[in-house]
């Protein structure tokens, strides 16, 4: 806005010279406003550039102080197979703050691994062995919900050698050491690794890392750490065979295996009967 | 043509080099990075035994079990893949002591053996059984082992299957792929025969071994290993990125809301500074 030069001004007699006066004045409080308005309207756009650079990533919230859980220790798989063990209950990981009940997660109608409804809490896949038998079990959790630290929110940061617990129904605790710590491109998933047979009892935590595609509302990657049952007891080896009051409990279990929902009973007799303990 | 033994020496050395260049060059996709391991008695008439693990290079045991008598299987260990020995000393034995068998064997990650002193005590062998991983989807995996010397020969079906015809002592019927579900297993020899029922479920691996009980045949169903029964396709949707970093936006709307505001205060202060001028100054 060009400033018109004064002579352009209408010649006005003195008697102008107070209206000059006051539009002059009302002229120069409008520009003043202008002027002010304009230093707003850049300190904005400061603030928003600024912003728009810096401000990504949220502030990591604080790893919660969570003691290692006590308990009575699970025992070793036994190395025979159909001995079923306690479903598990609960998660602590120590090392990242980690607290969680576990729920039941099933599959997707496309086949994909359910993930929990909630954030804040773990889940096991009920299909995966359950943590403390004999391979590998599958807990998810997320890493984040759409405002902030999920379940999961620094499993990434777990190192070999953490220690990982997993409580059951019947309290008792068993105790993961961490070995890897892999990431994956969710296209090149490897599912057998993850899922597949494994020998031993262990557990594969899962949670999502990598760039997040805002377009697809989804990470790209997934971070599965993997750990491998404490067996404080790796030493000491099971007699398979025993007396024949074993054997009769074998045959028995047998037939009853073909009753159906043997396995429920087995376990009751398991945990109450003190005889078939010594097996 | 005969080489100089050097000029041998070397090109073996080249080709293990090469092929070990190439095995490393290769990620197994189902490998973490470790094998497993577990020992066995299963010779009926050799006394109990101590039973050591070592790691090429390393002269103290990785695991040892004492007192392993008959019918007795250790837990897998997990160890990081590499050159093992499996040696048998009676029981009680100085480690020092020479052992009665020894054999060695390589492990490789992701892989499972079980290392058993098998056959009859005067033909203690240390055998090594590479276990199976690799299971056809949805399906179980059985294998047998016949340890029993109270009958030399033995069948095993499962169900309506032969799972091993006419099976002689110390030896194994290789696994074989079977439907999931709750089955009777059946082992007769000559005289006798014994019946148990087992839980195939999906995506495991069993062997089972045949022993001489204490009155009779007995099977016993080893669990080799268990997946999910399931496997879920692909990844998991385990984030909503409430906490993903955001993406840098463009900076030229900010920019030009900057030139606008500079603009803007620009022309005003012109103004301003023109009115201020011109107003009180008489004309």
């Amino acid at each position: 806005m060009p400033a018109l030069p004064a002579a352009t001004l209408p010649a006005g007699g003195r008697h102008r010279a107070g209206g000059r006066h006051r539009s002059h004045r009302r002229a120069a409080i409008i520009a003043a406003w202008v002027l002010a308005g304009g230093l707003a309207v850049t300190a904005a756009g400061a603030a928003g550039l600024a912003l728009s650079r810096g401000g990504g990533t949220p502030a990591r919230p604080a790893v919660a102080r969570v003691p290692a859980p006590a308990g009575p220790a699970a025992a070793i798989p036994w190395p025979s197979a159909g001995r079923p063990v306690a479903r598990p209950v609960a998660l602590t990981i120590p090392a990242i703050g980690v607290r969680t009940p576990l729920v039941r997660l099933g599959l997707t109608p496309a086949g994909a691994l359910q993930v929990p409804a909630s954030p804040a809490v773990a889940g096991w896949y009920d299909r995966s062995p359950r943590p403390g038998a004999t391979g590998s079990a599958i807990i998810a959790g997320h890493i984040d919900s759409l405002s902030g630290p999920g379940v999961f929110f620094r499993l990434s940061s777990l190192r070999p050698g953490d220690r990982v617990y997993v409580r059951r129904a019947d309290g008792t605790l068993a105790e993961f050491r961490v070995t890897t710590v892999r990431s994956y491109l969710k296209a090149s998933f490897p599912t057998a690794a993850v899922y597949g047979p494994a020998p031993s009892p262990q557990l594969r935590l899962i949670t999502c890392g990598g760039a997040f595609d805002q377009a697809l509302g989804s990470y790209l990657s997934n971070v599965v750490v993997y750990a491998t049952a404490i067996s404080g007891s790796a030493a000491r080896p099971i007699r398979l065979r025993g007396s024949g009051r074993l054997r009769t409990s074998h045959r028995r279990r047998g037939l009853r295996a073909l009753r159906g929902s043997w396995r429920l009973r087995a376990a009751r007799r398991l945990r109450f009967s003190p005889r078939l303990r010594l097996i | 043509m005969r080489l100089p033994g050097k000029a041998v020496r070397l090109l073996l050395g080249a080709a293990v080099l090469i092929s070990a260049g190439l095995a490393g060059a290769v990620p197994a996709a189902a490998s973490t990075g470790y094998g497993w391991v577990r020992l066995a008695h299963l010779s009926p008439n050799t006394p109990a035994v101590d039973v050591y693990l070592y790691n090429f290079g390393n002269p103290s045991a990785r695991l040892v079990l004492h007192h392993v008598s008959y019918g007795t299987v250790s837990p897998y260990e997990q160890v990081p893949p590499g050159d093992y020995t499996v040696s048998m000393r009676a029981a009680g034995a100085s480690p020092k002591a020479q052992p009665v068998l020894s054999t060695g064997f390589w492990v490789s990650a992701g892989d499972a053996y079980t290392v058993a002193g098998m056959g009859p005590a005067s033909g203690l062998r240390l055998q090594v059984l590479p276990d199976t991983l690799t299971i056809p989807n949805g399906r179980a995996l059985v294998r047998v082992i016949q340890a029993s010397l109270r009958e030399h020969v033995v069948s095993v079906r499962l169900g309506g299957l032969m799972l091993a015809r006419k099976l002689p002592f110390a030896s194994l019927a290789p696994y074989r792929a079977v439907r999931a579900g709750t089955r009777m297993v059946r082992v007769a020899g000559e005289t006798e025969q014994a019946t148990t029922g087992v839980s195939l479920t999906a995506d495991t691996v069993h062997t089972l071994v045949v022993l001489d009980g204490a009155s009779g045949l007995q099977i016993t169903d080893l669990s080799d290993a268990a997946g999910s029964q399931v496997q879920p396709g692909g990844g998991a949707a385990t984030g909503l990125g409430g906490t993903a970093p955001r993406p840098a936006g463009s900076l030229l709307p900010w920019l030009a809301v900057i030139a606008a505001g500079a603009l803007l205060a620009g022309g005003g202060a012109r103004q301003y500074r023109h009115h201020r001028q011109s107003g009180p100054r008489p004309s």
